[in-house]
């Protein structure tokens, strides 16, 4: 119910919170929304001595495109993203993923930063990113590093990140003419983690598809991303065969476990029929419909 | 030994020294006083300690009072001014928008913040924004029912949306 | 909750075996394990911390290894707890030999309680895997040369 103590920092720049984490290590967590972290001190399943609170640095909250990407700041709020014109209007994935984190409240703090390195396998935007090819920036005493997205999660948990280094930014390529993208989650009312979701982000040059993420969500130890399943489609019409066969190749990608959300056998089931309709509705808005 | 912090309340600035870990939801119950703001779950769940923070709603059991060092925050107690009751609070009480009321003033905030930014909202878009206010009571009928009505209200009478600070 | 799976080790049957019944070696591969102390025959005594991501917890255990067939099968019996909360835990281990390599199949029934049960239910599975397989990989760094 009640935290355990801990000493509070408030730092004003990246530099000054990265010092903080080289000076306490793995003593200190970083707080962005708190609304992973929070909840584990209530229970006292986390107790760090030191707690650094990104929320006063500056420039940390921003969504741009530009120069073949698209940019979005460590801190930006789940609520920003699901409220963007221009994610609305060209980054469906995105769209759809953030309007099913949680529940508006917790939407209105909890960062896109701070649920990727949280990595929590039911994380949405850790499945959404795997689809969409994202890359992070993380940044230490060194500087800025890029992670691709494909390396980042490591373990339940565990990222690239180093324990001296904030994730700062995230990026994803550009939209482009025939892209698509579609984020489907099943879960048991409105707030909770998913049975089961699927992220799809493709590109269609031709009629056919020219490149294809598939990320999955809670099936696993870890977001996962269903490779098997996005690299059958690749140079294929995305047909309704070809659909058939990638969700079931999804379905058999995945590693979910037996739990209160169901079955294991249940959730891959899940994972193909929600594979299946998010292709179609990626390839749908790719069409330009939708 | 403690931070001081000053946190600017129903437009009232406080100040108050206080330990990192006291959340937010502690400080305004238990430092300030002002009850209104309940405690509902332990788990981030059921929205009851709804306050907004800077003009957005979130839950105060969530948030430590540090965080709130020079913002403001707005509660139930901030809504009625001059002893008239906000618009939100009488549509509440005309819908019969709670039972126990024990939820109310979590969903009340909810629907101030949702009406700022939706001031006409459909039935489906108060439903999806109170989505992370659990009520045990009423079946969440009249509670959209009553927000539907506060709508009205305030777009009749705009003078009337604002509360203390 | 069942957690199983497998292992493979580029060594033979007889020197897997003799590592994991080796405590030196326990001691130093057992995720988290800051001691193991003999309590008897093929009994032990272990205090961990453990730390999944922001999730830290320490525990006092006893791990009983019954039913040594070696150096095929063995049965553990794991009863522990610390603050998160309680496991009760059976586990059996097969070796397999094949071509010089070891096939170590492990299946365990485990009744965990208190916090991480009812908060962390979702999340054992995965976990209880991916220590496994820490534990094995800490088998095989043993296997080399030092």
């Amino acid at each position: 119910m009640i935290p355990a103590s801990f000493e509070y920092f408030s730092p004003r720049t990246v530099p000054d919170a990265v010092n903080l984490l080289v000076r306490y290590g793995q003593e200190a967590k970083l707080l962005a929304g708190g609304h992973s972290l929070v909840p584990l001190m209530k229970l006292r399943l986390a107790a760090p001595r030191y707690v650094v609170d990104l929320n006063r640095i500056a420039g940390l909250s921003y969504i741009r495109e530009g120069d073949g990407a698209l940019c979005i700041g460590a801190l930006t709020r789940h609520g920003e993203i699901e409220t963007s014109d221009l994610i609305r209007a060209r980054y469906p994935l995105l769209a759809d993923a953030a309007r099913v984190i949680s529940d508006p409240l917790v939407r209105n703090m909890g960062t896109i930063g701070g649920s990727l390195a949280h990595a929590d396998p039911a994380g949405d935007w850790g499945a959404a990113m795997l689809a969409g090819g994202a890359e992070v920036v993380a940044t230490g005493p060194g500087g800025p590093r890029t992670i691709s997205i494909d390396r980042f999660f490591e373990g339940t948990f565990v990222t690239a990140l180093r324990p001296d280094e904030i994730l700062t930014e995230v990026r994803l390529p550009q939209a482009v003419k025939g892209q698509g993208g579609a984020y489907l989650k099943l879960e048991r009312k409105v707030g909770d983690f998913a049975i089961a979701a699927v992220g799809v982000g493709l590109v269609l040059d031709g009629g056919t598809c020219a490149r294809v993420g598939i990320g999955l969500c809670n099936v696993g130890p870890t977001s996962l991303r269903a490779e098997k399943a996005a690299r059958s489609l690749i140079g294929r019409k995305p047909d309704d065969a070809a659909v058939a066969r990638a969700a079931e190749t999804a379905a058999a990608e995945c590693d979910p476990a037996d739990d209160l959300r169901g079955p294991a056998d249940y959730k891959r089931d899940v994972v193909r029929v929600l594979t299946a309709r998010a292709l179609r509705l990626a390839v749908q808005r790719a069409r330009g419909g939708a | 030994m403690g931070n001081r912090i000053t946190v600017t309340i129903n437009g009232t600035a406080r100040e108050a020294e206080v330990e990192p870990r006291l959340l937010l939801v502690h400080f305004i119950r238990e430092v300030l006083g002002m009850t209104g703001t309940h405690i509902g779950c332990d788990t981030t769940n059921c929205g009851a300690c709804t306050v907004l923070l800077d003009g957005r709603a979130v839950k105060s059991c969530t948030v430590f009072a540090v965080q709130a060092d020079g913002r403001t925050v707005l509660t139930v107690e901030g809504l009625a001014r001059d002893g008239e009751l906000h618009p939100i609070q009488e549509a509440f009480r005309e819908q019969h928008g709670l039972q126990c009321g024990f939820c109310t003033p979590g969903m009340m905030m909810t629907a101030y913040a949702l009406l700022q930014r939706l001031p006409n909202p459909t039935e489906e878009q108060i439903r999806w924004g109170i989505s992370g206010n659990l009520c045990r009571c009423t079946g969440y009928v009249n509670i959209v029912a009553a927000i539907k009505d506060a709508a009205e209200k305030l777009r009749a009478s705009p003078a009337r949306a604002g509360g203390k600070g | 909750m069942k957690v199983e799976g497998t292992y493979t080790f580029a060594a033979s049957r007889q020197k897997i075996w003799a590592l994991l019944n080796d405590p030196g070696v326990l001691a130093r591969v057992t995720p988290g394990v800051t001691a193991l102390t003999p309590q008897g025959p093929d009994t032990y005594k272990a205090t961990l911390e453990l730390a999944v991501g922001p999730v830290k917890g320490a525990y006092d255990g006893k791990v009983s290894i019954t039913d040594k067939t070696p150096p095929e099968r063995m049965i553990l019996q794991v009863e522990g707890g610390g603050k998160p909360g309680t496991i009760r835990a059976t586990g059996e281990l097969h070796l397999d030999e094949q071509d010089g390599r070891t096939v170590v199949r492990y299946s365990g029934d485990a009744q965990i309680t208190g916090l991480i049960a009812s908060v962390g239910h979702r999340l054992i599975g995965g976990v209880a895997r991916q220590l496994a397989d820490q534990f094995f990989k800490g088998v095989e760094k043993e296997l080399r040369p030092r």
